[in-house]
């Protein structure tokens, strides 16, 4: 098109090209920001009053150890007390203590107790000869602990409807976007094909919102906000690349809100997860064995089960799983420090996944194992002999199998011959598009990035990059790998160590599949083929990211906060 | 929950080590973003093509390509057209060292900010000033291509360091390009610029650099007589001269182009005093002509016994030379010493002149490749040659020092050498021709070097 009409058309493509990034900017910003304010003070929950000492005690968490170790929740500094001794936890019944088998045991009105038990006010515990009276925690004066994360400025920060309108607006730009493509600017028809997607997705997004807080009554909605702002970019960046894949895109996405709700009620007992925990171990590996009997090789990785027609990637579903088998509730940490079975479990999968020849994945499950077994263990001993063991059984397969490391030969000279035009084909496409977009991109659907096999998947970074620019690009990286920051954050208002540490792990699952997708796009890694979390097409990615997304929703306390009711405390929520 | 807490500072180092790989990212994207935009894989570049690409022009403002309604054009004049080939480019990117290949992006606009994907109305190309000139080029490429010549012509102002005339053939017209077929070796080379990225063996130019050695290591060598029956054993091996010269000093030997001369001077200087001065004088270094590598002229005699050795001296044995790099050794010898670094790139104009790669780097000097008291006996006896052996009227009215060469190449064919130099004040022009296949360097190269000398002596000067 020419003249002013098509200098019109070029000028809305421009401004819809900056604007995107300018309001993704904006999103970000104010989903971390929401998440950083609303805070309750981390004030004491109950009290415990010394006798002995005279002096209160503040129970601050919802799982506390109690022993002479220093490093206790509740510190006694009394010989008769064991290292370890006994754990305080809250569930939604009340509170309870449960003895850790120590020396001199727990007494509960001076009835020594085998199991968890139930405590009410002014009960008097004595443990080894500290005797400890509940009290409310009113009667505590005392600071509060601060973190550097949450703010209680008593700023009011963005509600979560104005948070989904914004969101929803900016859909409404990146459908805009991406009905300007350059054709529609040289013919000036202008494709709406874009706008049916982005409304499903809008709708959805409404859809899941009301009806959460009807059902559920939940008041906040910033972890679903973002991931909702993940999948519409997943589903809007595919609009035209492959309509098809869009709407896998919207019904897996619909899958795993299913799964994600479901998870968070699930987890709402932990105690009844660890009773579940066993079942999930056997069902994961039975997944994965059955992955490998009847599995389909797809681009060199045989990781696929077809069923009734519909591929399905099991490994993507064991990722829930095994964050379940790791985590574990305090008390359960204190009483079983045997490893042992999580060891084997993991073993199991990461040399499963190998066999696979999924290399991206099982180095995910590995570290991920790193990162739990260090959480529940705290031994560095047993992680630099993981890591030990790790790098012996690669040099073994990598004997044995020398033509795996072809594979990975192209690492830094992608675009050299003769592996630009092989091993390194796909990284040195990706790094020309990458820097082809520029900071605002070249618009959705004017990308060349598309074409390229698996750049929907492995490399989709090179399409966010061409198309939307680095600007959006970063955002959503960062948008992901500050959950890990986030999720750390949020680790002593869990309600229970079941919850830190699956929120952690899971948020540290997603930035090491982040990292091995971007990096090994870019060629500061090699290339090991793992998706983008949220964007990358595939629906058992998008249903696993929605399930590792409720682990994160479950640590914060306020998810269940209104089944609560209020105990020993009159101050609260 | 406080150890869990403590514990948890481990997914802090995964989300830094996230973080910081992240800014790596960027930060390589922005240092490298235009030279991977540019890569000719980009299909932004191939598929859209130069349909909004800047202009190129000659030293004199003549257009050399543009483009006009989506279409790419080029020079009017069929010659100028051809001779201009491999510096400016087709519209495809098989000539990689051309510029339209090299400086795609810039040409069609890119920057790191903005990208290659702006509406038309907002692009805003960028147009590449050059110093070549049109009218020198097109003589040189007629020189060549009415004797079916296939080579190398460069002719550069060794104090400034323009190019004024690049020339390599083959070629083909833009508006035309070869299909290669498979098997097919009549293009053999086409996509080539050999300017830049050939090289030959250099024969008798060679001597220059065993001259340079002698005089700077063998104390009075240059007054040293021998008398040259026309050939000699040396090493076990035959070195023969096209005749008898008789008794002659280094000047005359230069100016007869007598081999044994030189190749016993080679074995007497040894290998690693050879080895030296070659380097010196620029053989297995690495040299660009703007963002090109020009491809390394060779001298390697680890392996090489007497006969070898003495060869090697006269420019043959397993010696290659490169046009671009024997005019900056004439360059060296006409600035005592020291070449110019050669350039063609004279300016980019663009309204988004985000990075001035250029500022600064033009005529900057190499490194020092010999003496200067050496480069001025040097530069007598090339001097010499002309004027004693070849006669001035071969350059018209002006004073050249040259050396010619004849190379023996594998197939028992001869590639044509001249190098050399114009002396006069206010022209200060270095040149290398080679023609391959040419046979008698004097009398295939010298008319081409004439035609490219003096018109680019004209563009010089103006008359």
């Amino acid at each position: 098109m020419d003249g002013f009409l098509g200098f019109v058309f070029d000028l809305f493509a421009v401004i819809f090209r900056v604007a995107v990034p300018v309001f993704s900017v904006l999103i970000l910003y104010k989903i971390y920001s929401s998440l950083r304010h609303n805070r309750r003070e981390e004030r004491p929950l109950i009290m415990l009053f010394d006798e002995n000492e005279q002096k209160a005690v503040p129970v601050l968490y919802w799982e506390n150890s109690i022993g002479r170790n220093r490093s206790c929740d509740i510190c006694l500094p009394d010989n008769t007390v064991s290292r370890e001794h006994a754990v305080l936890l809250r569930r939604d019944n009340g509170w309870s203590i449960s003895d850790n088998d120590s020396k001199a045991g727990v007494f509960v009105n001076n009835e020594k107790i085998s199991e968890r038990t139930n405590i009410y006010l002014n009960d008097e515990i004595r443990i080894g000869s500290t005797v400890l009276s509940v009290k409310r925690a009113e009667e505590f004066e005392g600071a509060s602990r601060r973190s550097w994360f949450f703010r209680n400025s008593g700023k009011k920060s963005i509600s979560p409807k104005k948070l989904l309108t914004l969101i929803s607006f900016f859909f409404v730009l990146v459908c805009c976007d991406a009905s300007l493509t350059s054709k529609a600017l040289h013919t000036g028809i202008i494709d709406l094909m874009p706008f049916t997607y982005g409304l499903i997705t809008i709708g959805l997004m409404w859809a899941t919102y009301i009806l959460t807080t009807l059902i559920f009554k939940r008041v906040n909605f910033e972890i679903e906000s973002l991931a909702f702002f993940l999948t519409g970019m997943g589903v809007l960046i595919s609009v035209h690349q492959s309509e098809k894949q869009a709407i896998v895109q919207l019904i897996s996405a619909t899958v795993g809100i299913i799964l994600f709700e479901f998870l968070i009620k699930f987890m709402e007992d932990p105690d009844r997860v660890g009773k579940w925990s066993k079942y999930i171990y056997i069902a994961s590996l039975g997944l994965l064995a059955i992955n490998l009997i009847f599995g389909r090789t797809q681009y060199g990785a045989a990781n696929w089960i077809s069923i009734g027609g519909i591929s399905v990637q099991p490994s993507e579903v064991v990722k829930v799983g095994f964050i379940f088998v790791g985590s574990a509730g305090l008390d359960q940490l204190q009483t079983k420090k045997n490893l042992f079975g999580f060891l084997i479990f993991s073993a199991l999968c990461v040399g499963a996944l190998a066999l696979m020849g999924d290399f991206g994945t099982a180095l995910i499950f590995f570290i991920t194992y790193l990162l739990i077994s260090f959480m529940r263990s705290g031994d560095f001993k047993t992680l630099f002999v993981a890591v030990g063991a790790a790098v012996f059984a690669s040099v073994i397969v990598l004997r044995f199998k020398p033509y795996i490391m072809d594979r990975f030969s192209a690492w830094g000279h992608v675009f050299e011959e003769p592996y630009v035009w092989d091993t390194g084909f796909q990284q040195a496409r990706t790094l020309i598009y990458c820097a082809s977009g520029g900071l605002f991109g070249v618009g959705l659907g004017n990308g060349f990035c598309k074409n390229l096999f698996a750049s929907e998947s492995d490399i989709v970074i090179g399409i966010l990059c061409e198309e939307l620019g680095i600007i959006v690009a970063l955002v959503l990286a960062i948008s992901i790998g500050a959950l890990v920051f986030y999720a750390r954050a949020i680790t002593t208002r869990s309600r229970s160590t079941f919850y830190s540490i699956s929120a952690c792990c899971a948020a540290g699952l997603l930035v090491i599949q982040l990292s091995l997708n971007i990096f090994g796009a870019t060629d500061i890694l090699p290339l090991t083929g793992v998706t983008f979390p949220f964007i990358s097409a595939g629906g058992s990615s998008m249903i696993s990211c929605w399930g590792l997304m409720a682990f994160i929703k479950a640590a914060d306390e306020r998810t269940y906060a209104i089944r609560r009711e209020s105990l020993f405390s009159s101050s609260e929520e | 929950m406080k150890k869990v807490l403590n514990r948890s500072l481990l997914t802090w180092f995964l989300a830094i080590a996230f973080f910081i790989g992240l800014g790596y990212f960027v930060v390589n994207l922005v240092i490298h973003s235009s030279e991977w935009a540019q890569k000719p894989m980009n299909a932004h570049l191939s598929v859209t093509g130069l349909a909004q690409a800047g202009d190129i022009y000659d030293r004199n403002g003549v257009l050399l390509a543009t483009s006009k309604d989506g279409e790419r054009y080029y020079s009017n004049d069929y010659s100028t057209r051809l001779a201009m080939l491999h510096t400016v480019g087709d519209d495809s990117v098989n000539i990689s060292t051309a510029l339209q290949s090299v400086y795609r992006t810039g040409l069609t606009g890119y920057n790191f900010i903005l990208g290659l994907g702006l509406p038309d109305s907002f692009r805003s190309s960028s147009d590449l000033n050059t110093t070549l000139d049109a009218e020198a080029c097109a003589a040189a490429y007629n020189a060549m291509a009415e004797r079916d010549y296939k080579g190398a012509c460069v002719v550069y102002n060794y104090k400034t360091g323009e190019v004024i005339c690049d020339v390599s053939t083959p070629g083909y017209d833009p508006y035309d390009p070869v299909t290669i077929t498979e098997g097919d070796h009549t293009y053999d080379g086409v996509y080539i610029d050999n300017v830049i990225s050939s090289t030959y063996p250099p024969g008798s130019t060679f001597k220059l650099v065993t001259a340079a050695a002698a005089i700077e290591t063998i104390e009075g060598s240059e007054n040293r007589l021998l008398y040259c029956e026309g050939s000699k054993i040396i090493g076990g091996e035959y070195v023969t001269c096209v005749e008898p010269h008789g008794e002659i000093d280094m000047k005359e030997a230069m100016a007869v182009s007598c081999n044994i001369y030189f190749a016993e001077l080679a074995v007497e200087l040894g290998p690693e005093k050879m080895t030296e001065y070659a380097n010196a004088m620029g053989f297995n270094k690495n040299f660009k002509l703007d963002a090109n590598d020009v491809a390394m002229s060779r001298y390697n005699v680890k392996d090489a016994d007497t006969a070898g050795l003495a060869w090697s001296g006269v420019g043959q044995y397993t010696d290659m030379a490169n046009p671009l790099h024997m005019a900056m050794i004439a360059s060296a010898i006409a600035n005592g010493g020291t070449p110019t670094e050669p350039y063609i790139l004279e300016s980019v104009n663009s309204f988004f002149d985000f990075k001035n790669i250029l500022a600064g780097t033009h005529g900057r000097n190499g490194a020092r490749m010999i003496k200067s008291s050496t480069a001025a006996k040097l530069g007598d006896m090339m001097r010499y040659t002309v004027s004693d052996h070849y006669g001035d009227s071969m350059f018209g009215d002006l004073h050249v020092a040259a050396k010619t060469g004849t190379a023996e190449v594998s197939d028992g064919a001869e590639d044509g050498w001249i190098v050399g130099y114009v002396t006069d004040e206010g022209c200060p022009l270095a040149f290398a021709v080679v023609i391959e296949h040419g046979g008698f360097g004097f009398s295939s190269a010298g008319p081409v070097a004439n035609a490219a000398v003096a018109a680019s002596a004209r563009a010089v000067r103006g008359y």
